[in-house]
């Protein structure tokens, strides 16, 4: 890597969201905390998602699958054998997955390998087909992994989950594991494969002629967006202390969804920006639900009324930006010190 | 114009800080309940018990307010967390009530644990959402209680000595209650012959009724939800099973009957509340006073939630009233003994946080929920 001044300024502002979440660990309430908590797990996914879906352009609906799968393995790893077995009520789990015990870190790892290795083999079949029907295929995927981890009791406890983890997850963890998915992510956006990516994207059969092969190249993007969703998975397990197959529903691929396309597919910097949009806001809007006294005018707080509120919001952007909030464009500084000189980018 | 509107913006947000922190006295006390998502009708229902019964104590004993705010959690563990989070940090609540369901209760006890807050759930039933926890309470008795009331009722009352059970794999209210069941069962000798296994919204049901029919079983124990138990009771009354089927309180619903009609009738089920089962004074009143705000009769889940917000207000009085703290409520909510509540009289185990309180066992007669008998524990 060059050390040239765009280098330079993206270190110093890693640098500057670092001190930030450091500062906010001693003086944002612990409220505060756990949202963002939520919104850099979900900048993971969302990124990683964003990957297959907005820069390769393959409309896939697999994340609840990856992120399942991602909590189940940090979770079994997490846990000591003790409560392992108080857990297991109805049946008890298979011997060598019952005395697995290691410390969060290599646990989240393979975590985010064997998620990838399922992607990896998931995407032999899957990458057969194209469009809707491979949106078709992948949302399968997500129910079958539903499915398979209510019936393997001596895994995963059926539809008991696994309860009382550890709470390793913390704001730190959280915020390294972001910056390193989005510096990866973002390299890989940057490189030849990225560019392979966005030519599958705008023309398949174009970019087949020119010599890229797909099948390799759309592998890629969906392994990388494995290991990230899988590792982001087990840190929102650890955050929860609690998972079950009812958590990982279409619903979490629903909301990775509206945030890349609100951001915009295939840019980073919009999933970034959508991903504080969609999390925080589903956080503040919390007011609207509050009973109010407005001069002397009392209005009862009514519950979903900032789903409603957020629908709208929802609806208001994607009718002034079409592509979502940023497009496909990306910030630079290029960009920014254009704009400041004056010209346009 | 512009400074119009700032000035505006400027004097609304004034009055709404002012009217947040009215002049009055008040202790604040979190809610935090699933108003929508899959599982509103119960968050929802609670919360009419838990206004009715605000509405009859709104004040502690030294006059001040009990302020109730409400978060909804939609039925989901991760929303559940920011709730209590936020509830805690951001509007320093002094007590708790809520979840739903066990796992969002889970999902947010750890929070409450940690910042020694104390949190009160009406309805989760699952053993290890207190297990472990000086801070988390139930007003409910746990899922192994209601299958060995099951278990006995079955043994006592119904004679039987064999038992299939029915279980719905995809949900742990079920499979929490079937093992207790099965484990009470066998411990006063019976014989669990049959374990069939199903998944929500299964419409087909012959493959375990023909398994059921050929090992011919005393009774069929189905804890379930009220849909699930309804078309089962159907198809089986079809293929001729005519065994007595015994369920937890998922069936307690109205649409049991509009959807089993006939096929239901003669299911027992354990629960929480009957409302023509006058329990305590406090039963009769609450029961009187949701008919005539809500115009329905009120059910286990508005019950327990009254129940939880009841428990919750005595011991805010017995740790001070306005001052209480966290820790006092805490103490108090645990050593409630022999409370006279809506669903009965409630003493709470200081050593587990758990409700050691009577179960209700109803019937289905004539297209309607009879009372049938209370079982001590």
């Amino acid at each position: 890597m060059k050390i040239d001044r765009n280098n330079i300024l993206t270190a110093l502002s890693i640098l500057v969201f670092f001190l930030f979440v450091w500062w906010g660990n001693h003086h944002l309430t612990a409220y505060a905390v756990r949202v963002w908590e939520d919104t850099l797990i979900f900048l993971m996914l969302a990124a990683g998602y964003n990957l297959i879906n907005g820069v390769t352009g393959q409309f896939s609906l697999e994340p609840n699958g990856f992120v399942a799968i991602g909590a189940y393995v940090t979770a079994i790893l997490i846990l000591t054998p003790a409560q392992k077995e108080s857990m297991f009520i109805i049946e008890p789990m298979v011997p060598w997955l019952a005395h697995l015990h290691m410390s969060f870190l290599p646990a989240l790892i393979i975590g985010g390998i064997v998620t990838a290795i399922v992607g990896f083999l998931l995407g032999f079949p899957v990458f057969r087909v194209r469009g809707d029907y491979l949106a078709i295929v992948t949302l399968g995927f997500g129910l079958t992994i539903r499915v398979v981890s209510n019936n393997t009791i001596t895994i995963t406890n059926g539809s008991l989950g696994l309860k009382g983890l550890p709470t390793y997850t913390n704001i730190w963890w959280c915020a390294v594991w972001a910056v390193v998915a989005m510096i990866v992510i973002m390299r890989i956006v940057d490189s030849a494969f990225g560019r392979a990516m966005k030519a599958i994207r705008d023309d398949e059969d174009a970019a087949i002629a020119m010599g890229i092969n797909t099948l390799w190249i759309k592998q890629i993007a969906f392994v990388t967006a494995a290991f990230f969703e899988g590792v982001g998975g087990g840190l929102l397990a650890s955050l929860i202390t609690i998972i079950s197959p009812t958590m990982f529903t279409f619903f979490l691929t629903f909301e990775l969804l509206i945030i890349i396309v609100v951001g915009g597919l295939g840019s980073m910097t919009g999933t970034a920006i959508a991903t504080l949009l969609v999390v925080w806001g589903s956080e503040l809007l919390r007011v609207v639900e509050q009973p109010m006294n407005i001069f002397g005018l009392q209005i009862p707080g009514i519950p979903g009324m900032r789903m409603v509120i957020f629908s709208i919001l929802l609806i208001v952007i994607m009718i002034f930006a079409r592509e979502g909030i940023m497009g496909q464009r990306e910030f630079s500084w290029d960009w920014l010190f254009n704009k400041i000189k004056g010209k346009r980018a | 114009m512009k400074r119009l509107l700032s000035s505006l913006v400027a004097i609304l947000v004034a009055l709404t800080f002012l009217a947040s922190t009215s002049l009055a006295k008040e202790i604040k006390v979190g809610v935090v309940l699933p108003m929508t998502g899959l599982v509103a009708a119960f968050g929802q229902s609670a919360w009419k018990g838990i206004k009715l019964a605000h509405f009859d104590e709104p004040k502690t004993k030294d006059g001040c307010t009990i302020k109730l705010i409400l978060l909804d959690n939609k039925g989901m563990k991760v929303e559940t967390a920011n709730a209590v989070s936020k509830l805690i940090t951001d509007n320093h609540v002094k007590a708790i009530i809520g979840a739903i369901t066990s796992s969002d209760t889970m999902a947010g006890a750890p929070i409450a644990e940690k910042n020694h807050i104390p949190m009160i759930s009406s309805s989760a039933t699952n053993p290890l959402v207190t297990k472990g926890k000086k801070y988390i309470s139930r007003a409910c008795f746990i899922d192994p209680f209601q299958g060995s009331v099951a278990a006995k009722y079955v043994w006592n009352n119904l004679h039987a000595k064999t038992a299939a059970v029915m279980i719905e794999r995809d949900q742990d209210y079920s499979v929490g209650l079937a093992h207790a069941f099965i484990k009470a069962f066998k411990k006063l000798g019976g014989k669990i012959i049959a374990v069939e296994f199903f998944q929500s919204t299964d419409q087909d049901y012959s493959a375990q009724i023909s398994d059921i029919k050929a090992k011919n079983p005393d009774v069929i124990y189905m804890p379930s939800y009220y849909q699930e138990i309804a078309l089962f009771a159907r198809q089986a009354r079809q293929y001729g099973l005519k065994q007595p089927i015994v369920a937890g309180d998922g069936a307690e619903a109205e649409a049991l009957i509009k959807i089993g009609g006939k096929a239901v009738e003669g299911l027992t089920f354990t629960t929480h509340f009957d409302p023509h089962a006058a329990a305590t004074p406090l039963t009769v009143k609450f029961v009187k006073a949701f008919k005539k705000k809500y115009g329905i009769q009120p059910d286990a889940m508005a019950a327990l939630g009254a129940d939880a917000y009841f428990i919750v207000a005595q011991a805010i009085n017995k740790a001070g009233g306005c001052k209480a703290k966290p820790d006092k409520i805490n103490y108090y909510i645990r050593h409630t003994k022999n409370f006279k509540g809506v669903t009965g009289v409630i003493t709470i185990d200081p050593e587990t946080g758990n409700a050691i309180k009577s179960a209700v066992i109803r019937k289905v007669k004539n297209g309607k929920f009879v009372y049938v008998t209370t079982v001590n524990p």
